[in-house]
């Protein structure tokens, strides 16, 4: 019962934010562009690097535009899912408007964190598929249902970037502003966009750990392309679990200190 | 009193970024340590990983030294003042700055360019130090940093350009955001422009964003003669020349059809 009540909450707010980015064509338009244009110069930059290389840490062209395919995917899952509300979350502690959230008979998390969907990345989720596929068979990926486990890691990419930022933003409840740590959260990211086994160790040990950001679209293309051994999977899930009790805890720590809007 | 506000703009930038000086470190820290940590880690894997002794007739040592004196560059090339010309102009908020005695677009430059100068200060003091030790010429970083801060001046005009599609449309948000994206790849600050193809090269030589990053790198490290050096500053010139013939245009053309409807 409790279940369906959420996913009728979910729905409605989806037609809701559905019918939002219909009024505005144009910005639909534009951030579609602009994602197209991100989505360029990231494979821009690997194409010069290519230019003069063969193979970058072992990583063949087709490899990599196929990890990055699966990246752009699980990037935009997270834009079309969470991003707007993560942008608007100090608002929420700063300016008091958790409060009537926190009146709702719902859990105040899940409509802090699902209010407002940002749908014109739906086409780069597609646009992720459409380069995983074109170079899925020159990258030495097997296909046919490997295409459910892509799906499945697209899944954990995107859990693993909702945890991460959500640790991010949680310190509003003790900080002024989030603005610095959102930023750093954005240059970190950057450690995402390439395949992790280039990275010396102390970085790839980071970004395998405490940082994960080689959870959204690496660890994934390693996975499907070559396997990981039990341990890492082990490791993987050991991570994403202290991130979610850890998260749990700093939340339930960050209620107790909300004061409403003066907080 | 022409000079008195233009003093009085610059004090209120640079005490309004200030303000949080806590955000102000990490966003330095932020924009210096992580791109230019991803940058060590693709030589590294081209170099350590890959086994190359030179690419594109540049060898390790020639990478990091770009990446290490490009990192006080590209410190300075930024700013993102022309999203304030933006939104000024789609929230109505630019009525306010009309009836000022004061020229709106060199009013936001100037307050916004506060913080760059500061930190160009501390990057030139840093170079010239380093300079010494790593046996540059502190007199070529100088120039360099002049051709820098001359990159700063002509990536606003370009910025102030694309806001006034605000008059036309209201939103220029995401033309902005394009234009950053594709300075990020051809003003050398994520990779040297040398790297590029030569049948590509002529991408990067046809804009002005070389001139923010790649050029005063090149011309610190000794790689451009104080001929080509010269010659440089004067298309820089010739570029902030276009850019404030421009800039008079679009703005001209754009106040014509303003209707202040916010602020």
């Amino acid at each position: 019962m409790g279940l369906i009540r959420y996913f009728d909450v979910y729905r409605i707010q989806l037609k809701n934010n559905f019918v939002r980015e219909a009024v505005y064509r144009t910005n639909f338009l534009t951030a579609v562009t602009v994602d197209l244009i991100w989505m360029g110069i990231e494979i821009s930059l690997f194409s010069v690097l290519y230019a003069n290389t063969q193979t970058l840490a072992g990583w063949t062209r087709e490899q990599v535009y196929f990890f990055l395919g699966i990246f752009f995917a699980s990037d935009a899952l997270f834009t079309i899912l969470f991003q707007r509300n993560f942008w608007s979350f100090s608002d929420l502690v700063n300016k008091g408007e958790l409060d009537i959230l926190l009146t709702k008979p719902i859990h105040p998390l899940f409509l802090a964190l699902t209010r407002s969907m940002n749908l014109t990345a739906v086409f780069n989720v597609v646009l992720g598929f459409v380069i995983s596929y074109r170079y899925a068979g020159v990258a030495g990926f097997a296909g046919g249902w490997h295409w459910l486990e892509w799906a499945a890691w697209l899944i954990f990419g995107l859990y693993a970037a909702l945890q991460m930022r959500f640790f991010s933003s949680i310190w509003i409840f003790w900080t002024d502003r989030s603005w610095a740590l959102s930023r750093l959260y954005y240059q970190f990211f950057a450690f995402a966009t390439k395949p992790d086994t280039i990275y010396p160790k102390a970085i790839r040990y980071l970004i395998l750990t405490a940082l994960p950001f080689a959870f959204i679209g690496s660890v994934p293309a390693r996975a499907l392309l070559h396997g990981l051994d039990s341990r890492e999977y082990l490791g993987a899930a050991f991570v994403l679990l202290a991130f979610t009790v850890v998260n749990s805890i700093l939340w339930s720590w960050g209620l107790r200190r909300y004061q409403s809007a003066s907080s | 009193m022409k000079l008195q506000w233009r003093l009085a703009a610059l004090k209120n930038g640079f005490q309004d970024a200030t303000a949080y000086r806590l955000e102000f470190l990490f966003e330095i820290l932020g924009s210096a340590l992580v791109p230019a940590a991803i940058q060590c880690v693709l030589w590294y894997a081209l170099f350590d990983l890959g086994g190359a002794t030179q690419v594109a007739g540049m060898t390790y040592m020639d990478f990091v030294h770009y990446t290490l004196v490009s990192l006080l560059f590209t410190q300075v090339r930024g700013g993102d003042h022309d999203f304030e010309l933006a939104e000024m102009i789609r929230s109505g908020q630019l009525s306010n700055y009309l009836l000022r005695p004061v020229g709106v677009v060199e009013f936001v430059y100037i307050r916004g360019v506060a913080p760059r100068l500061f930190i160009a200060g501390l990057c030139l003091t840093i170079g010239v130090i380093l300079a010494q030790f790593f046996g540059f010429s502190g007199t070529r970083m100088i120039g360099a940093m002049f051709l820098a801060l001359m990159g700063n001046i002509i990536h606003y005009q370009i910025g102030a350009t694309l806001a006034t599609t605000a008059f036309l449309w209201e939103e220029s948000y995401s033309l902005l955001m394009v234009k950053n994206m594709v300075v990020n790849l051809l003003s050398g600050e994520l990779i040297p422009l040398n790297l590029f193809p030569s049948s590509l090269q002529w991408i990067w030589k046809s804009t002005p964003f070389y001139l923010y990053v790649f050029g005063p790198t090149q011309y610190a490290l000794g790689r451009w003669s104080h001929t080509e050096f010269l010659i440089q500053i004067g298309i820089s010139f010739l570029w902030i020349l276009f850019g404030w013939a421009i800039i008079r245009l679009t703005w001209g053309a754009g106040m014509k059809r303003y209707v202040s409807l916010g602020g």
